[in-house]
This record gives C-alpha cells, structure tokens and sequence, in this order.
C-alpha cells in the first residue's frame, strides 16, 4: 500500500525551479494528487533546452533530463498549458474548481495578474486553499520584489554567520537553505489549512514569506543580539564549547568529522585514538575547559589520528568508543553507505529517457502506508489528455488546444 | 483537530487547537518540530528528564549567563509548551509517560534508537495510542543504528557540507551551515511527517509510526549533491556560484548579493542602471567597473532597492540588528517580542507562514516554559492523586 495519508487531497502546482515543486513531491509522497502545471511556452528556469551541466546522458530533448527538475517532481502528473491564453486559463479555472490546493511561487502580485488572485480563486472554488510563497510575501515595501534562496540567506543573518573566521565575504559560497527547508513548510501548511476548512468549510489564503520560513530556523542570530548587542562570530565548523568539533582532512582527500559532545565522549575518542591518558584525570583535557585552552593542540591531536586513515574506517572505530564522527560525504557518498542500502533508502528508478538510475530516496519511513516512488518526473504535458478529459474535455477540444499552443508537449529551442 | 476533542470548542480557533502531543528527547530536532503544531494551537508537553532538556544548554544565553530557561533556542523553539519533568530511566516514569501518550494524538520523539527501541512497544501497544514520530540518526533499525551524530556530523553525512566547500580553496575544506541550522531542518521534516499523520489518522482512522533517520531527511531533499550526481554522473558541487551567477559586491556600508548577474536580462538591467557605455558585445569589464563605483556610492539598502526596481535579483547582506530593523521585517512583524516569567520580554522570529485570508488561523508563540513548570498540574490532569504524586515525588520521578 503506498502512503494515503493525505490520500483524496487534490493539488495543482504552479511553481518553478526547488521549494515549490519539493513541496508539492512531499505532498505527492504522502498520497496527494498532485498536477504540475507546467509553464508554456517558455520554459521554466530548470527546464532548460539546450544541455548544460546539470542534464544527464540520454535520449530525448534535454529539458527531460535534468537533475533539478527530476529532484523535485516525482510522484506528479505532468499538464503544460498557456495560462495567459483564454483556453488555457479556461483550463486552470477547471482545476482549481476541483482542487484542495493551489500552490504559487510567483513574485507577490504576479498571479493576479494573470487573473488568478485569491478573490478570482476564491471565486471559482470558495474550498480550494491558495498557497503563496512569494520571497517576501504578499505585502510590505518589497512586494513583489524577486528573490532565490541565496538571497534570502543573506536577508535573515545566515550568509555572515557561514565561512572561515577571517576569510572574506566574497568567499562564501551562496546556500540554498530555504529551497530545502519550505518545502516542508509547505506541507505543515497545507495541513494547516485542509484543518481549517474542515471546521469553517472554506478555504484560506496562505502567505509563506521565504524569507519568514528561514527566520524561525535561526533563533541564535536574533537570540545573541537581543541578548548581548553583538552578531554571532563565525565559526566555521567548530563549536563554541566544544573541544573537539570540527572537520579533519583524512586519507585520500577524504574529510572527517570528529566531535565529543561531552567527557565521556572524549574518553570514548581518546581510546580509540589509543591514548587514553589524554581523558585521564588530572590530565587538564580530562575537562572540557583543559581542551577548550587547548583547542588548537586538541585538533592537532585529533587531526593526526584520522589524517592517514580512510574518513569511513577512522569513522567506524571512533563510533565504536561512543563519540561522533562522520565521513563527510561526497556527492557518490551514499552509495557506499550500508546503512542507506539497508534500510532501502537507495532505489532504482526507471525514466523513459534516462534510463534506469539509482536514486536517494523519501525524507522518511511511514508504516503501515509507506511512501511509494510511484512515477519519475513526468515528461513535458505527458498527463495534458487524461488530465483535461477528468475535466470535461473531448478529445476534439484537447486536439484543438493542442493546435493553437494552448497546450503543449515539447519546447522549442531558441532559433 | 485532534481526536480526543476533534469538534465543538475549536470552531474559529487555530487549526490544532485540541490537538494533543508529546515531546520526548527535548533536543533541537524534537523541539523544532513540537514547536510548529504549539504555536497554532496544540498542547504540547515536553517530557523532560529531570536535569531538563538538552535544547536548554545551547547558547546564546542573556548576557552570557547561562541558565535553563534563558538559552535563545529554548526561548525560540519552546514557545507554549508545558514542561513535564520525568525520569524515564525508571519504570514508574515510563508509567507516567504512558500513561501521557494515551491520552494524545502523536508523540515526537529524538531519544536515541535504543531507546526508542524499548519505549516503542508500550507507547504504540494496540491502535488507540498515538501516532509517533521517531527521530534519529540514522533510522530505528540498520547498522548505524546505535551511531552518536550531531549537527555538524549530520551535514557532512548529507553531501551538503561537501557542497559548501569552495572549488577554488579546496584546503578549506568542507563547511556547514550555522549551528544547528541541519536539526532544525530535521525537525521541520518531522513535523511535515507528523502533520500528515495527524491528518491521514482523522479521515482513515490509521494510527501510523514514522521512521525519520536525519541523514535521509537531508540527503534526500533538493540540495543534496547525491541527486546531481545519480543523475548526471557528475561529482561536482552544485549550485556552484558560477551557476547562480552570484556574486558579492561592496556597498558603502556593506555588502550584497546578486544573482543571475553575468546573464540577460539582468546583465543589460544593470548596464541600463549604472549607466555603463556601450551595448555591444564584449563589454563585461565596463560593465564590471561602472557596478562596482555605482554600488560604492549607494549604501547596501539604497543598492538594493534600485538593482530591485530595475528588475535585478539582488539582496543586502545583513547582521543581526540589520535584520530586526530591515523595512520588510518591520512592516510585516517577521520578528515578534513576547513576554517571559524570567526575562520580562524576549524577541523571537514571528509566524513562518499566516493567514492572509480566509478562516482565521492565529499564530500565537506564547512563553516558553520552566522545567518542569506543569509538572504538578499535568499528574492531576493524568488522574494521579496527591498521594500518588507524592511517592513519584520520592521514587524521584518528577520532582
């Protein structure tokens, strides 16, 4: 049985590139039926159709292969229609009348433009939810400015907090937090609001600012200025309190990390480092304040340990004293896990152009419905006729929206 | 919206008011994810052991005087619980917590997997109990199972922090987000989970257990790195700067970030902007300079807003102060002050999502509580008589 925990739950995605479409997948997941609409005629920004780097080997146009539409878009069917035509629009009225949910990551402003604001949803289906998730919000002097998740880290304190005490700014690397983290707020938010109507029998408005999603997420930024006037210090992988914590260089280009959240675990890793004395008392790094005066020897100490041996065997024997440690993976590092392999956590999946891959799998385990990886990224408006026949269309009238590009199958490259 | 008091007296209320849930483990994850269904609504007891939560220890404290209920993340992530102080190394305390887990819909745990291991059988006997969540490393079961991870060691388990190295120092080697930022994200995974089984149990009635392993829960989402790779065969780290096309620029008094920048439309938007000459091809590095001068000129706000304006995706990059100040923030409430026992007023991120419209959803982050703060009132509720209470008090289970 695959999971029906939201089973009955209809969603339509209008969403690009991560943490829309992630949301939506999370959603799917967990039972819903999720339609994708797909923008068309042009491309959405993770469809692209020329091949770049991110599209995999394999036949068909390169907009089917590329890893970052695939990540986030399994388990959906798949509709790609002109939303800005009349018919098309004529096509997204119908579904929203038959949705649960309707989720957008425009700009705020941008769906309503297009003449799909809440009033106009709330309109044609006073049941459906409308999920925004505009980077800002829908209101605020920044109302429909523009924005991706790198750009929302900078925003809420994240981007000066990353990095190498001292490097400089230009060194950190951009990150992407919020492209993982909203999409799980996505699916807290669609419950929310399946919740809601179930005791007000309509639907609600939902208004996820990015950039509000990741405030939440850091208390410590606020939480040091409020309580002491200053900015956290950058720390890179390190710990404030803790002696060790860091990352260490291990054989072969591997990397480690390798941390004792307490005494006890500094015991554990100094007898697997085969110098016990190092924990034994009066030794002063017995004591979390002995190691930290001692950090740089401590690392010194724990860095020349692990420094010729594979980061996965130094890992094992750490672990095996009670104390933390963990390869840093790769980005082949799950494949060599047994404990992912294991647990079924690695499967291989079949695409018509691709070919069969193996893939990571579900953010976790449900019993007695677990998830089920029911259908790969669905192809360009693969779903465009059974999807409008459920919505009343003959096959004469999807054969003509398909001859004025009102719908669509294929993108064409730029001449 | 839960069971016991699925209808009647919520009418209006937030969306998980009647919703009961129990939290177990009380560290970063646990708490995370507990917060969520607090602050719209739900009873959420945390189930403490005596000495309390590990969430208490974490820095920052109010000027760097540490205490158990003044820890920023305490404050943040335990808004609206009630503390329940409880020795489950005892059997009288594992009474008492089954007694807790009866009466409620879901129980979010981040124990370690032995643990779980052993409380599993009482808290999930027959099908009237709630659904639980399991947090953990590396999942209940699996010959990780018993491994000790923390937040960094969980990053670098997710390919994430192989991803923040930089191609260009390779020395530095791998880098993490802020602290604890992964168990954060681990517990927002959790609650996702839970929320749906929640909603699943109220239309099919199916009490379910989720299984959340923290490495599954990052290196299966978006940013993973091992997605590219099945993929493409490419081992490269991903999104690169150069892919972004971010680029950090000084301002005046600062920095920003622009995206997109070395491509239209925004490379001609801010060649229209900055008022570089020429348009033919083959002019970057003009373009490069005149940017450069324009935004020393301009503070990181004032060069925000224009790039904004003219359509370029740009963000100012911002300290702790910058950000309660910040004009969005402010007129939106994103931050929030709310009273607390102990420290008067304490301020904390506001709402991740609200109501815009529609049936009102009130998002309230109400004060974090003490240790053990509701311990006495919750025996009562569980139906302990004084005498009862008392000789739990002496067995040590909750003082």
């Amino acid at each position: 049985m695959s999971s029906a925990a939201l089973r009955g739950v209809r969603v339509i995605e209008l969403a690009e590139v991560w943490a829309g479409p992630m949301g939506c997948t999370l959603l799917a997941d967990l039972g819903a039926d999720v339609v994708k609409l797909e923008t068309f005629p042009r491309s959405s920004m993770t469809r692209p159709v020329v091949a770049d780097a991110r599209v995999g080997a394999g036949t068909g146009p390169p907009y089917e292969r590329v890893n970052v539409h695939h990540h986030a878009n399994r388990n959906k069917r798949n509709i790609a229609v002109d939303v800005r035509s009349e018919d098309g629009a004529e096509v997204l009225r119908r579904l929203i009348a038959g949705a649960d949910l309707l989720v957008e990551s425009f700009s705020a402003g941008t769906l309503e433009r297009l003449g799909f604001g809440w009033e106009a949803v709330h309109a044609i289906q006073p049941r459906t939810s409308l999920i925004s998730l505009a980077a800002w919000g829908q209101d605020g002097p920044y109302r429909g400015y523009r924005m991706f998740g790198s750009g929302l880290d900078a925003m809420v304190g994240h981007h000066l907090v990353r990095g190498h005490p001292g490097a400089p700014l230009e060194e950190t690397a951009p990150a992407v937090h919020s492209d993982a983290a909203v999409p799980l707020t996505v699916v807290f938010a669609a419950v929310a609001a399946l919740a809601l109507r179930d005791r007000s029998g309509e639907g609600s408005w939902i208004d996820l600012a990015q950039v509000e999603d990741l405030a939440w997420q850091l208390p410590a930024i606020v939480g040091e200025w409020v309580a002491s006037g200053r900015s956290p210090p950058r720390v890179a992988n390190g710990d404030r309190d803790l002696v060790p914590h860091d990352y260490y260089p291990a054989a072969g280009g591997g990397w480690i990390c390798v941390a004792a959240e307490d005494d006890a675990q500094w015991a554990g890793l100094a007898e697997a480092m085969g110098r016990p004395g190092l924990a034994a008392e009066p030794h002063p790094w017995a004591s979390v304040l002995g190691r930290r005066r001692a950090r740089a020897e401590v690392d010194a100490a724990v860095g020349a340990f692990v420094r010729d041996l594979p980061a996965a065997e130094a890992a094992e024997r750490i672990q095996r004293h009670g104390a933390v440690a963990a390869p840093v993976l790769g980005a082949a590092g799950p494949l060599e896990s047994p404990q992912l392999r294991a647990r079924g956590w690695l499967r291989s999946i079949g695409h018509p152009h691709l070919g069969r891959r193996e893939v990571g799998g579900f953010l976790w385990q449900m019993e007695p419905d677990p998830p089920t990886w029911e259908r790969s990224a669905a192809l360009l408006g693969e779903h465009n006729e059974e999807v409008l026949g459920e919505l009343g269309y003959s096959a004469a009238e999807i054969a003509r929206l398909a001859a004025s590009g009102a719908i669509g199958d294929r993108y064409r490259a730029p001449a | 919206m839960g069971r016991a008091r699925a209808s009647g007296d919520t009418a209006g209320g937030p969306p998980f008011a009647g919703l009961r849930v129990v939290e177990l483990g009380g560290a970063v994850p646990s708490a995370a994810a507990t917060k969520r269904f607090s602050d719209l609504g739900a009873e959420v007891v945390k189930v403490e052991p005596p000495g309390g939560a590990p969430l208490r220890r974490l820095r920052p404290f109010p000027e760097d005087r540490p205490g158990l209920d003044r820890g920023a993340f305490h404050l943040a992530l335990d808004t609206g619980k009630r503390s329940l102080l409880l020795d489950l190394g005892t059997g009288s305390g594992r009474e008492v917590l089954g007694r807790l887990a009866a009466g409620s819909d879901l129980l979010v745990s981040d124990l370690p997997a032995a643990q779980a291991r052993r409380l599993r059988p009482r808290l999930e006997e027959g099908e009237s109990g709630p659904s639980t969540v399991w947090i953990t490393p590396h999942g209940l079961e699996g010959p990780f199972a018993g491994r000790r991870e923390n937040d960094a060691s969980l990053f670098g388990w997710s390919t994430r922090a192989f991803n923040q190295r930089l191609p260009d120092a390779p020395d530095r080697g791998p880098l993490r987000y802020a602290p604890f930022l992964a168990e954060v994200q681990v517990g927002a995974t959790a609650a996702a989970a839970a929320a749906a089984a929640v909603w699943g149990r109220r239309q099919d009635g199916l009490r379910r257990v989720v299984d959340l392993s923290a490495v599954e829960a990052l290196a299966g989402n978006v940013d993973s790195a091992f997605f590219l790779y099945a993929l493409t065969g490419t081992a490269e780290t991903y999104p690169r700067p150069a892919d972004l096309g971010a680029r950090t620029y000084a301002c005046r008094d600062g920095h920003v970030l622009m995206l997109q920048v070395d491509r239209d439309p925004a490379r001609s938007r801010v060649r229209a902007l900055v008022g570089a000459a020429g348009s033919g091809p083959a002019r970057g590095p003009s373009v490069e300079e005149a940017l450069r001068s324009w935004l020393a000129a301009r503070t990181k706000q004032e060069a925000f807003v224009s790039l904004q304006r003219a359509g370029v995706i740009a963000a100012p990059i911002l300290d702790a102060s910058e950000l309660l100040s910040d004009p969005q923030a402010t007129a939106r409430g994103s931050y929030v002050r709310i009273p607390h026992p102990a420290l008067g007023e304490t301020t904390i991120a506001g709402p991740p999502f609200r109501v815009a419209s529609g049936a009102g959803a009130p998002w309230e982050a109400r004060p974090a509580p003490g240790p053990g703060a509701d311990t006495a009132a919750l025996l009562t509720e569980l139906g302990y008589a004084p005498e009862e209470q008392i000789a739990l008090a002496r067995a040590g289970v909750a003082p």
